[in-house]
């Protein structure tokens, strides 16, 4: 069993206003609190990146591993995005645990995997757990699937009454993680890796929210794209990645939003900082963020 | 007896140019993560294909840029792990 929520929940007078007017309004008003930021990243820089450390490297990387540690670094730079809701209340995650959806090639669906405390390991690390996860999933051997093969044997009724049940439980209360299917709630960030071969451009991409509150941020790369820049007196050709982030104004606000797309891309951007431990947090801007 | 290395090269690059236009002109010898062409989807079919058919197990530490750079170094790798290779 294992307690993914700090004890105590962030002190009301941390909540910036314009959050709590999120936070506290009446189902009536239909408020919607999701915000999108799509920005794009220098793909040359990263495949530069991935390419040199594929060449003598003993795990293969790619951009989804690439972009787990870079969302880990940045959640652990700046935690108040490392959050979930319980009722009206926000609570910290202990850890930065990053989840990240593949295809299940036994199932054909889409599965999902929890990197926990992300921000500790090396993008090594991350890609060898990731393999590994793949792996399990595509010889369905693994306790998870067996798990995942029950929940897929129940009927309609029964799985929107355990939805209803669990989903009731879990918004109210501070739960532990009990099993192998609940501890993806492990991690507030979700990441999904768009830029498969074949993939098409990305123009605008809104991340669906899991009905799972745990499920606060989620940041979607897109396929790689030329672009023509000015550079110097004249023009070059460059790639970028596009890059979607999707966040809840009632835990944030979009300038804590904007600071943190701005880390994930300078990553990104400047993979060889994928290396570095993970950096102080910063302290939470109320006076800012409240503007 | 060892899996022929024509025919073995011959399979995988036929799952390989399987996989769509952009595939289809792979070669032996194209380096696959370079060109971008192998992602995490091909790469579980390969090792899915390869367990099956040949019966050489993998685990994640074997998923490296050396062994799967190309169809040529999946083959060699096969090759030296087939129980008949290993057993020789």
């Amino acid at each position: 069993m294992k307690w993914p929520l700090q004890d105590r929940p962030v002190p009301d007078d941390r909540i910036p206003l314009y959050n709590r007017f999120y936070l506290h309004a009446p189902r009536a008003s239909h408020v919607d609190p999701t915000m999108v930021w799509g920005t794009e990243i220098d793909a040359d820089a990263l495949q530069v990146f991935l390419r040199e450390r594929n060449r003598g490297g003993k795990v293969l990387l790619t951009t989804a591993h690439a972009l787990i540690r870079a969302t880990a670094l940045a959640l652990a730079q700046y935690p108040a995005l490392n959050v979930r809701l319980v009722g009206r209340r926000i609570f910290a995650f202990r850890d930065v645990s990053i989840r990240t959806a593949f295809v299940h090639r036994r199932t054909g669906e889409i599965d999902v995997l929890l990197i926990s405390a992300a921000d500790q390991k090396s993008l090594e690390q991350i890609g060898q757990e990731v393999w590994q996860r793949l792996l399990q999933a595509a010889r369905g051997k693994g306790p998870r699937d067996r798990d995942r093969g029950r929940l897929r044997e129940t009927s309609p009724f029964w799985f929107r009454q355990l939805l209803r049940m669990y989903g009731f439980l879990d918004r109210h209360f501070r739960l532990p993680s009990v099993g192998r299917l609940d501890e993806l709630r492990g991690g507030a960030a979700m990441v999904n890796d768009l830029s498969f071969p074949g993939a098409p451009p990305i123009r605008s991409y809104k991340p669906t929210r899991f009905p799972d509150p745990s499920d606060s941020l989620n940041l979607t790369l897109g396929a790689i794209e030329s672009k023509v820049v000015a550079r110097g007196d004249g023009f070059a050709e460059t790639h970028v990645m596009p890059l979607f982030v999707r966040a809840d104004h009632r835990l944030v606000d979009a300038y804590q939003v904007g600071r943190f797309v701005a880390a994930v891309r300078d990553l990104l951007s400047h993979p060889e900082r994928l290396d570095a431990a993970a950096t102080t947090p910063q302290a939470v801007p109320v006076a800012a963020a409240s503007q | 007896m060892t899996p022929d290395n024509h025919h073995l090269e011959a399979d995988l690059l036929a799952l390989v140019r399987s996989r769509g236009a952009d595939h289809a002109r792979v070669e032996p010898d194209t380096d696959l993560i370079d060109a971008g062409l192998l992602d995490s989807l091909l790469l579980t079919d390969l090792i899915l294909h390869i367990e099956e058919r040949y019966a050489v197990a993998f685990d994640a530490s074997d998923v490296s840029p050396a062994n799967f750079r190309s169809v040529a170094t999946m083959a060699e790798l096969v090759r030296g792990r087939s129980p008949a290779a290993q057993s020789a």
